[in-house]
């Protein structure tokens, strides 16, 4: 298996007026060319600054990036020129990506344009079959962004990231912002267009039920760490991290019949700024004892299965 | 079906417009539902569905200059909310109905603590003193969790969850008998918005407060509703006990939600999704509002407006479609 994407150690910090917000601290994980890895946090969590980190979008602060083995953390401006063409990101509102002055054929030709790479007619090809790929009807060529659907604006987001033909695409809650009815619309687009062409996504969200759909492997991060992965079937199998449990439980289903045990966390998602060294989720944990203040690491539980919780054992009656 | 009087709200043939540029907006067409005292009931649909518009008109908090028409009758316990003066509905309004928003951030007045904007409604209908509010203000927010040593922060101290919660407090500040909650927790995290609907159910359950819920979420329905109404393009197309819509699910688009919607067990499948999009609520077709979208549709189904049928005990449907029991 040869992982397209790799990030070792990284780290993403930003300062802000009270002190070094942690965003990304020390995470490593690695995405196989083809799949797709789903990303699962609350808001502020750092999965989208994680994401952006990876595409350099947002500066890294340690650790490295590794692209086909490559390493890619400090490109120049020729390299990330590069880079963007092969790595390319999904937005979650379809109302504020898209430049409103901008028609959709314009839209999707800015990238082409820019790559200095093609000639007219060849754009103009390009934007036909990349209209069709993601199923823009041909009469909203000369439409401007406020005139289509949520739905149709992603699929011009779609559209443009695709227009270069990347391997690999950051999806950062790109259906959040739909309807139930238009989501699946777009998470079927995404797979059948990495069916078509391959492509490698990393699916970012805060829906786990979404998630389950589209990803190969499940990261679940809590303030800027990764404190659970593991294949898809496996993780929603069974959880072994306390934070994922929750998380897992939180959510309400349309079931009726199943009998709700619901954990329900105390407090809430405490800040990034200067955390302690131990675990970050012991504040709201309800197992967390005086070993929790020591940091901890990800540790294989199960195939493929890791988890950074000193008691995962115990918990999970495996001691 | 119950006798009338019994119910504590009723609406009936509620018809909402709009104006905009020049067009008008058919927002509600035609929705009548009731509520018994002390229950809930979920109003599930789309964006531009129409479910807000219903609440807004409920409470008499439309913005008179954009609504064109509001036809119907709103029955809230024996007083004909639409007749009302607008004193008189003040005086109902945050007493006996209240309502919390969407979003927590912008509901709460930024240069205000947030003690002071829970007093703010005590005041006004309780006639207390401002001391004795302001007491009663903060038992009020312990009661939703937050702590005394915390009331005399503003809104921007307030984490999301936080700040809902403080909204929440606002609204059942006078134990009203009715609380439209509006997508209550769609800007929270799943394990803040588990704690913000457990909050909301232990809360009715003390105080016996009937709830309307907007969502369009099917989970929160499951979790939060005993009665359940889908409404699409203004009308409401399935009514009926939760049981009814999630086990028995009638109406082509209420079984297109369910369809539409990834799940969490069982054997992961291909989404299949609604295909088409909502109609124009400036446009809407003749017949059956579904009609351009559903598989079933036909000829009949276009040509006039479906009436909602009875298709079991309680059990309503907008389909020409579907066989009565």
């Amino acid at each position: 298996m040869s992982a397209l994407v790799e990030v070792k150690n990284l780290k993403t910090y930003f300062s802000s007026g009270r002190g070094t917000v942690h965003a990304v601290d020390d995470v490593s994980f690695s995405i196989e060319k083809g799949k797709t890895v789903g990303l699962v946090g609350e808001s502020g969590c750092g999965k989208s600054t994680l994401g952006r980190t990876i595409i350099h979008l947002t500066n890294s602060t340690g650790g490295q990036i590794l692209y086909e083995g490559e390493d890619i953390t400090h490109p120049n401006r020729k390299e990330l020129r590069a880079l963007r063409e092969k790595m390319q990101i999904i937005f979650q509102d379809p109302f504020s990506s898209l430049n409103p002055r901008l028609t959709i054929q314009e839209t999707i030709q800015e990238p082409l344009k820019l790559s200095k790479r093609y000639d007219k007619q060849t754009i103009e090809k390009e934007t036909n079959r990349l209209m069709e790929l993601v199923g823009i009807e041909e009469r909203l060529r000369n439409s401007y962004p406020h005139e289509l659907d949520g739905g149709r604006r992603q699929r011009v987001g779609i559209a443009r990231a695709l227009a270069l033909n990347p391997q690999f695409v950051v999806c950062d809650e790109p259906v959040s912002a739909l309807d139930v009815s238009i989501q699946a619309q777009i998470l079927n687009l995404l797979i059948e267009l990495q069916e078509e062409i391959g492509l490698t996504y990393l699916f970012i969200t805060h829906d786990l039920s979404v998630v389950r759909h589209i990803s190969d492997t499940i990261c679940v991060m809590y303030l800027g760490q990764m404190v659970e992965t593991a294949p898809t079937e496996e993780f929603f199998e069974k959880q072994y991290h306390p934070y994922s449990k929750a998380l897992l439980s939180a959510i309400p289903t349309t079931d009726l019949q199943k009998d709700k045990k619901r954990i329900i966390l105390k407090g809430e998602i405490t800040s990034a700024i200067n955390p302690q060294p131990g675990c970050r989720f012991a504040s709201r944990c309800i197992y967390a004892d005086e070993r929790c203040k020591q940091p901890v690491k990800l540790e294989e539980l199960g195939e493929g299965h890791f988890v950074a919780c000193h008691r995962a054992k115990e918990v999970n009656g495996m001691a | 079906m119950q006798n009338q009087t019994e119910k504590f709200l009723n609406v009936n043939n509620l018809v909402v417009e709009y104006h905009s540029a020049g067009a008008a907006v058919h927002a509600v067409n035609d929705v009548s539902f009731s509520l018994e005292a002390g229950s809930s009931l979920g109003l599930v649909g789309e964006t531009g569905a129409g479910k807000t518009t219903i609440a807004k008109t409920i409470m008499r908090i439309l913005p008179d200059h954009a609504v064109s028409k509001v036809e119907g009758e709103v029955k809230f316990a024996g007083q004909d909310i639409m007749r009302l003066s607008d004193k008189e509905m003040a005086s109902i309004r945050g007493k006996d109905m209240s309502m919390i928003f969407q979003d927590p951030m912008t509901a709460l007045n930024p240069v205000k603590t947030v003690v002071s904007q829970v007093a703010e409604s005590i005041v006004l209908h309780q006639k207390l003193s401002k001391q004795e509010s302001i007491s009663k203000a903060i038992k009020m927010l312990e009661m939703v969790g937050i702590a005394a040593d915390r009331v005399n922060e503003y809104p921007h101290q307030f984490s999301g969850g936080m700040k809902q919660r403080a909204v929440i407090a606002i609204a059942i500040a006078c134990s009203p008998q009715l609380l439209i909650a509006d997508e209550p927790t769609t800007a929270l995290d799943v394990t803040i918005q588990a704690q913000v609907l457990e909050l909301i159910a232990s809360l009715r359950k003390e105080i016996g407060m009937a709830m309307i819920l907007i969502t369009h979420d099917l989970g929160i329905v499951a979790e939060a509703c005993d009665n359940v109404a889908v409404v699409y393009a203004g009308q409401i197309v399935e009514m009926g006990s939760k049981e009814d819509i999630f086990l028995r699910t009638a109406h082509p688009y209420t079984k297109g939600l369910f369809a539409a919607l990834p799940d969490l067990k069982g054997k992961t499948r291909k989404l299949v999704p609604i295909e088409g999009l909502p109609p124009d609520p400036t446009n809407l077709p003749k017949g059956c509002a579904f009609s351009p979208r559903c598989p079933y549709a036909d000829e009949g189904c276009r040509e006039r407006a479906i009436d909602m049928t009875e298709i079991a005990g309680g059990h309503l449907c907008r389909c020409r479609k579907i066989e009565r029991k």
